[in-house]
């Protein structure tokens, strides 16, 4: 009996001590949204670095599905279970910012004279900085680039995109021709895809803001609608055209994947370059083209926050120092394009690829430069909802575009 | 005289016992359903009550604050958001799609397949995977057979003369893909119910009618389907509470597009909540749901009692 008692008191002590020992160790918890094998390879590496430093600290990579993944961090905060650290995308930096669940490190970089916080580049901390708090370092500076089939360009006898930049004849009237001479939509290839596939649903701005931006326009600037202006709309009228005039484009309600060998091109940002491991077709990075307003570069940004409610805050922050530390930085920037300025000048960055072709990290280093980051705003899940259906008006042959484009924009101007 | 000792030494001696039988019994049932019972409460009730409590409040997901806003959540749904009477709507017409359809093949497919015959088991099965198969599976498979011009049902009306429409994205025909492949997904679970209604019908019924000179029609239209009414009546109502409250079908066919064509109310309760973080809204809306769904149930009883009667 005495066997018994004793047994079940030490099953309730360690039921009750036992996670008060875990979170005394203080293991970090960080949640992304790769599920790369690769990728998450090399986070490890980084957080070895960190663990060697910091004895008795543990740091784990928790992977949420992209689709998932806002949602997923989401409940944990509301949960009670937030994660000290996380990723966050460009397109949630403002909602997460205004409702306070983010925690300010700038104190403690700027703080810290050896992480040389100045020497991240005061555009790329636009969205995550606000006055003098910092609620984010991006880990992530990622531009748009045209990926194309190079054996799909050298079979059709086509000068390549990069040769037509060399040439200064890379627009997107150009890429147009291109697309319609390279598609064959009956035996399933086509000339260009939209972003991941999923440009007509889950990501429409990144596969309309390269075209809009081209030509002149934008999404919103200063809570104003600018979907309507005439180079917008002359911008989708041109990509409607490829899709239901030409055919080039992998038309809405089709799958056609350019990374399975589907399509001959396509717009997307260099961490995809994993999926091209095993193709079996030739293939390269040129810069966006341009468009009636020039070379119009677009950036995709992801950052690394520490949460408010987080018990171990001065540790995560420690943890992202390190990560975005030059040298962490110079070791993500095989995957992920840095915002520090001096690895971005850097030879480590154009040659730490070792799929990319050094002269290729030479383009995606100019599109960072020049690049504007895509479209964020304090209330975008609901703007995304009320413009979606909106714009898969436009994914129909018989679209009146400039119509559509102005729905959109009433669709949105309250939340504007 | 009766000295105090020896009254309470006799009180003793006549004292009921602490527990009854009956007593003792009522607190071994207790105790062997209070499993049941306190997952019942923690995990149903408790929230459906907290349910209501949050649809009386503008609460936030993401920044935790919750402020009284009494039925205000209601009014605004109700009479002020542009989008729900048509979410609705969508609702009703998948409901009022679906359930028909499925019972009506489920009745069919039910009375080939009721009688031993070579053959019939194997069908059964057929018919009955894909209730068992994965939604996202199933989803990942019809969606590249309904893709537009590539896709094999396309493809295959195509060979007829057909030209067919891009299914999951024109508006006109996505509610109906969604609904038919519902339909073929989940109409083995009808027809296994009514194989067993049908194998519980007596065969003497039919044996006197066919004596009588009736007519299969006749069979059916006055034996079978009376004596399947109990069925009916079980399925219809599983059936039509089940496609008021469908989520994962749509979410995973054409995620409430296009041009919200699918968006039916539980999508928009989850998009509210779990997208725009607005759980007091969208905590509004499932109590409107929970009430039409209770509403259409009560009426498909009385409407079935009256019949009845």
């Amino acid at each position: 009996m005495k066997h018994t008692v004793n047994l079940a008191a030490l099953t309730l002590s360690a039921a009750f001590i036992l996670p008060g020992v875990a979170a005394n160790a203080q293991d970090l918890r960080v949640t992304v949204w790769t599920g790369s094998d690769a990728h998450l390879a090399m986070l490890n590496g980084i957080a070895d670095g960190f663990v060697a430093e910091n004895p008795g600290t543990t740091v784990t990579f928790e992977t949420i599905p992209f689709s998932e993944y806002t949602r997923g961090l989401t409940l944990q905060l509301a949960g009670g279970n937030p994660p000290d650290v996380g990723w966050l995308l460009e397109s949630d930096a403002p909602t997460f910012v205004s409702a306070g669940v983010l925690a300010d490190i700038g104190p403690a970089l700027r703080g810290d004279a050896s992480y040389d916080y100045a020497d991240f580049a005061e555009p790329a901390m636009g969205l995550w900085v606000d006055g003098e708090a910092v609620y984010g370092v991006p880990f992530s500076t990622s531009p748009f680039m045209l990926y194309y089939n190079a054996t799909a360009f050298a079979e059709a006898g086509l000068p390549t995109p990069n040769e037509l930049a060399t040439d200064g004849n890379w627009t997107w009237d150009s890429l147009r021709s291109s697309a319609a001479t390279l598609s064959d939509g009956t035996n399933g290839f086509w000339g260009f895809e939209g972003k991941d596939g999923q440009g007509y649903d889950s990501r429409i701005l990144h596969a309309m803001m390269p075209l809009i931006r081209a030509y002149g326009g934008d999404a919103w600037t200063d809570g104003q609608c600018g979907f309507t202006s005439a180079e917008s709309v002359a911008a989708m009228e041109m990509y409607h055209a490829m899709i239901f005039e030409d055919g080039s484009v992998v038309p809405p309600g089709e799958i056609g994947d350019f990374f399975a060998g589907d399509a001959a091109m396509t717009i997307n940002q260099i961490s995809r370059v994993t999926r091209l491991a095993e193709a079996d077709f030739d293939w390269g990075i040129a810069p966006l083209p341009a468009g009636p307003a020039g070379q119009a570069d677009v950036i995709g940004q992801a950052a690394l926050v520490v949460f408010e409610q987080g018990e171990n805050r001065d540790l995560a922050t420690a943890l992202i120092a390190h990560m975005t530390s030059s040298v962490g930085v110079e070791t993500m920037a095989e995957f992920f394009p840095p915002a520090r300025s001096s690895v971005l000048a850097s030879d480590v960055f154009t040659q730490g690829n070792p799929v990319i072709a050094p002269e290729q990290m030479m383009l995606v280093r100019a599109a960072i430069e020049n690049g504007i980051v895509l479209p964020a705003h304090q209330n975008y899940p609901q703007i995304f909802a009320a413009m979606r259906p909106r714009v898969d008006a436009l994914w129909q042959a018989d679209a009146d575009v400039s119509a559509v484009m102005a729905s959109v924009c009433d669709a949105i101007a309250g939340d504007l | 005289m009766i000295s105090p000792d020896t009254k309470s030494a006799t009180a003793r001696k006549t004292r009921a016992p602490l527990l009854t039988l009956r007593r003792r019994e009522a607190m071994e049932a207790w105790l062997f359903l209070s499993p049941t019972v306190i997952g019942f409460v923690v995990f149903f009730l408790g929230p459906l009550i907290a349910v209501f409590g949050y649809s009386l409040t503008e609460w936030n997901l993401l920044t935790q604050r919750a402020t009284w806003v009494g039925l205000e959540n209601y009014t605004d749904a109700l009479g002020n958001n542009p989008d729900f009477w048509p979410v609705l709507s969508n609702s009703l017409i998948f409901a009022v799609g679906l359930v028909p359809m499925n019972m009506a093949l489920a009745l069919c497919l039910a009375l080939s397949l009721s009688r031993p015959a070579f053959g019939n088991v194997f069908f059964r099965v057929v018919f009955f995977a894909p209730v068992v198969t994965s939604a996202v599976a199933w989803a990942i498979v019809w969606k590249f057979l309904l893709q537009g011009e590539a896709g094999a049902v396309n493809q295959m009306l195509a060979t007829v003369g057909i030209d067919g429409p891009n299914w999951l994205r024109e508006p006109d025909w996505a509610m109906f893909a969604v609904i038919f492949t519902r339909v073929i997904k989940m109409v083995g679970l009808n027809m296994i119910l009514y194989i067993a209604a049908l194998q519980s019908v007596p065969r003497d019924y039919e044996a006197a009618a066919v004596l009588e000179g009736a007519s299969r029609w006749q069979i059916f239209k006055w034996i079978i389907w009376p004596l399947l009414a109990p069925t009916t009546l079980v399925i219809m109502v599983v059936t039509t509470i089940g496609s008021l409250k469908i989520f994962d079908h749509i979410f995973l066919m054409t995620g409430g597009g296009p041009e919200n064509g699918t968006l039916v109310l539980a999508f928009y309760v989850y998009q509210q909540a779990f997208e725009f973080f607005d759980v007091g809204y969208a905590s509004a809306l499932a109590v409107i749901m929970f009430v039409v769904i209770l509403a259409l149930t009560l009426l498909q009883v009385a409407l079935r009692n009256r019949n009845a009667s």
